[in-house]
């Protein structure tokens, strides 16, 4: 089936079956962002935003993002202030979940600008790094509070 | 912007070929099996399968034992590959490898090392395999008629004698469960054949071995075989020797075409784990704290094949002896086959578990003596110019300093109520060999060299060596993938030896650029060494990893809970090259600690892995972390010093010794809170019993 939406901020159409998930009709587009990891929506690797929203691409079906708007890594700016902080606090080490973090950290602080620590750790409780780099991720998130 | 954060790396799961099938396997579900019919015919035409038939010419594999085969029969362990399958896509090589019909005659299994060294257990291997020559580094030692690929001994004075002179002498039985490496990324392996030559692209650390054992399995020259290792989603110690390159290698020759396999989760924890460990400690005192004698005795379960665990089973015997001027030392440490899933490399190399036994036992002898465990530490730690139980001298020692930086953050002396130390000694891959190229480009130089990146920062660490030793910015020195046609030779990605030989042979490179015609340099550093496996006399390490933790801690008793309010790790660098890298170093590595001290086991049930996901194996998140800080020891004029790995296995004794500080007593890994209560109802049982003497 065709789907519309917004994508990255372009109207784009998506081919994908009625059963298929999300991730698999992205990584389809060439957003290799979107890490297929867990399977079960409890590492946050393929964590996309939908209306702003952060969400598992493993878990959400294709048909589902139908008229809405879809954010990957590969949407955002070269100067994403998020983005760029991770890059400064170097908050990350292999990188494979660093978008996923990178996309909650942003829901995170569009809803609450200036989280506390607590709010910060249960915001991306939801998201997994192996290589623990949670100590400078925080950092970064904290770098980019108001 | 890091392409890291951009989203924009690439790894091996992203590799692709034109008109690249993908793989899919067909596993047993049994944990000892003959295989005693295989019925293709329901798979699609379209589809290739690989059955026992088309790799019976191969040879065997393996980078310390040649124990494997390309396909299993016997499978010997749930999960082992008995055909393969590649089609068009990853759903449709899914769907056909279930149409292929297996019969099976079940075998005895076991399932844990030390029912395994019984005389009557089964076989996992019936007949003791060809050490690999190659890739290994230690002499392989088989006990002839059992299910030990390796011991390994250290002999080192007389124990006996040892124990003599001691007025007090503790012994305790430890255990460490198994643990899945979860690297984000799961294996990822693309092979195509050109002719007779083979190009991988795969995620790996070891690329020169890999080469070696599949031109060894298919009879073929390493120069046949290319091996190109793109940036690991993480690995751990996960994607070292041959994991999936033999299937895909197999099944695109078969095809005549590119085939790729991408494991599933669940897949990941049927393909390589962390040794399950059972440690014995006894060590003799005197009554001033001199220890006199220790004993060390290990099973590592290294499951259905040896892979590097007979080298896992040297360096958690010899890291079981702690860093301590011991006169008398006897160690016995075994590398036993079960019908597990096959355990190697992870982040700490056994030392992990022997740490947890060697340190807790510390812990409970101070207790003997009426002696602080810091105080007992402190009077028998090694110091320059000591000879360890390898027979070795050591020099640049700082353990003394780890310690007391790390009992210092916790405040230890103060009060030690609530609160665990230990001390760490951990050896880096001897012999070993690392060479590099420089070479020099219009806008600045490419470094070529086998050092695979997995999160560790290696690139960065060349290029930061590269551009103080070329004065140049980091930005103009091009560090590409590792490839067995381009990179020089390199031992492998392993042991926290990266940034320290290849600095080195970097220096030496640059030395020749400049010696030279200043275009290109190369540079070689081999460091000799080893131990003798009957003594474990020799060379363990031409440089140690030194460090110590501690921890504070507070227990809910009603519920088992434990709440680490305190971590730190004192880690000995020597010379930090890259320090944001170095940090992550040391915090990855005190929350990998972590989560083997709390919370992360493998469960099986009859060699079944019963939690093989993420969601029933649970890995630690932003809100598991603890208060939790770290140092970096330098020296002026000081080598560089590995620390991939070092803070991973002070964390599980540092806290199993706060816990022992409130007379809770654990002696298994993980510390679950239904472990923690058993704990606390044993101290009401002896303190009643206590009572009820008086």
């Amino acid at each position: 089936m065709r789907i519309d939406l917004l994508l990255n901020g372009r109207d784009a159409t998506i081919e994908a079956r009625a059963d298929e998930m999300l991730i698999d009709a992205l990584r389809r587009e060439g957003l290799l962002s979107v890490r297929a990891t867990c399977g079960l929506g409890v590492c946050g690797a393929c964590t996309v935003l939908v209306d702003a929203e952060p969400i598992s691409a493993c878990l959400t079906l294709a048909p589902q993002v139908s008229g809405r708007e879809v954010t990957t890594a590969e949407g955002l700016e070269d100067s994403d202030p998020v983005a760029r902080a991770f890059a400064e606090a170097h908050a990350f080490q292999c990188g494979w979940c660093t978008p996923g973090f990178v996309l909650t950290a942003k829901a995170l602080l569009a809803e609450r600008p200036d989280p506390s620590d607590d709010e910060i750790a249960r915001a991306l409780g939801g998201n997994l790094c192996r290589c623990g780099s949670y100590l400078k991720i925080s950092e970064a998130v904290r770098r980019c509070a108001s | 912007m890091d392409a890291r954060v951009s989203g924009r790396a690439r790894y091996a799961v992203d590799a692709e070929r034109p008109g690249m099938l993908h793989a899919a396997f067909v596993r047993s579900p049994y944990p000892h099996a003959r295989v005693t019919s295989i019925d293709a015919s329901a798979v699609p035409r379209d589809c290739v399968v690989l059955l026992g038939e088309d790799v019976a010419n191969l040879g065997p594999y393996g980078c310390q034992v040649k124990d494997q085969r390309v396909l299993a029969d016997p499978a010997r362990h749930i999960g082992d590959v008995v055909a393969g399958v590649a089609a068009a896509s990853p759903g449709e090589a899914v769907a056909a490898a279930a149409l292929v019909e297996v019969e099976y005659a079940e075998l005895p299994a076991v399932f844990d090392p030390v029912d395994a060294m019984a005389p009557e257990a089964p076989r996992v291997h019936e007949a003791a395999a060809r050490s690999a020559d190659e890739a290994v580094s230690i002499g392989v030692r088989p006990i002839a008629g059992s299910n030990a690929c390796h011991r390994f001994r250290i002999r080192h004075g007389d124990v006996a004698r040892g124990f003599a002179a001691a007025d007090v002498v503790v012994e305790q039985t430890f255990r460490a469960a198994s643990a899945a490496h979860a690297p984000m990324e799961p294996h990822a392996a693309l092979a195509e054949w050109e002719g007779s030559r083979l190009t991988l692209w795969t995620g790996t650390q070891t690329p020169f071995n890999t080469r070696a054992d599949l031109a060894g399995m298919l009879s073929i020259p390493e120069e046949s075989i290319r091996v190109i290792a793109p940036p690991m989603g993480g690995s751990f110690g996960a994607k070292t020797f041959v994991r999936l390159e033999a299937l895909v290698a197999c099944l695109a020759r078969k095809a005549r075409r590119p085939v790729k396999a991408v494991l599933d989760r669940a897949d990941e924890f049927l393909t390589l784990n962390r040794h399950p460990a059972v440690v014995r400690v006894r060590i003799g005192a005197r009554r001033d704290g001199a220890l006199t004698a220790k004993e060390v005795d290990c099973w590592a379960d290294t499951g259905a094949y040896a892979d590097c665990g007979p080298g896992v089973a040297t360096k958690m015997g010899y890291a079981g002896v702690g860093p301590y001027r011991i006169p008398d030392v006897r160690v016995d440490s075994l590398a036993v086959y079960t019908n597990l899933p096959p355990n190697g490399a992870f982040r700490g190399y056994g030392a992990m578990q022997s740490v947890w036994a060697s340190e807790r036992t510390m812990d409970i002898l101070a207790r003997e003596l009426e002696i602080s465990p810091l105080e007992l530490r402190r009077r028998n730690l090694l110091r320059d110019g000591d000879e360890f139980a390898t027979g070795e001298v050591m020099r640049d020692v700082h353990f003394e300093e780890c310690l007391q930086a790390a009992a210092d953050a916790v405040d230890y002396e103060a009060d030690p109520r609530g609160k665990g130390l230990c001390v760490l000694l951990k050896g880096m891959q001897t012999p070993s060999r690392a060479a590099i190229a420089v070479e020099r480009t219009p806008v600045g130089y490419v470094i070529r060299s086998a050092s695979c990146e997995m999160g560790q920062g290696v690139r960065r660490s060349l290029q930061l060596l590269g551009a103080q030793m070329l004065g140049c910015e980091p930005g103009q020195i091009v560090v590409p993938d590792p490839d067995t046609d381009t990179s020089p030779f390199d031992t492998r990605t392993t042991s926290s030896r990266s940034t320290y030989m290849m600095g080195r042979a970097l220096a030496e490179a640059v030395r020749d650029l400049r010696r030279g015609d200043g275009e290109r340099g190369f540079g070689e550093i081999r460091n000799e060494g080893g131990l003798d496996p009957d003594t474990g006399q020799g060379v363990a390490s031409t440089h140690w990893h030194q460090g110590a933790a501690a921890a504070s801690v507070s227990v809910d008793e009603e519920t088992g809970r434990i709440a680490v309010e305190r971590l730190h790790a004192a880690v000995y660098a020597g010379r930090v090259v890259n320090r944001p890298g170095a940090e992550l170093q040391n915090e990855g590595s005190m929350l990998m600690g972590l989560g083997a001290a709390l919370f992360e086991g493998i469960d099986f049930a009859d060699g079944q892995v019963t939690n093989a996901n993420l969601s029933d194996y649970n890995l630690p998140a932003a809100s598991d972390v603890p208060r939790l800080t770290h140092e970096l020891l330098e020296r002026e004029g000081a080598e560089v010093h590995g620390l991939g790995e070092t803070a991973v296995p002070p964390v599980p004794a540092a806290i199993g010794n706060a816990l022992a500080s409130l007379d809770l007593d654990l002696t298994e890994l993980p510390i679950t809170a239904e472990r923690v209560l058993a704990a606390v109802d044993a101290r009401a049982a002896r303190r009643a019993g206590l009572e009820a003497r008086r």
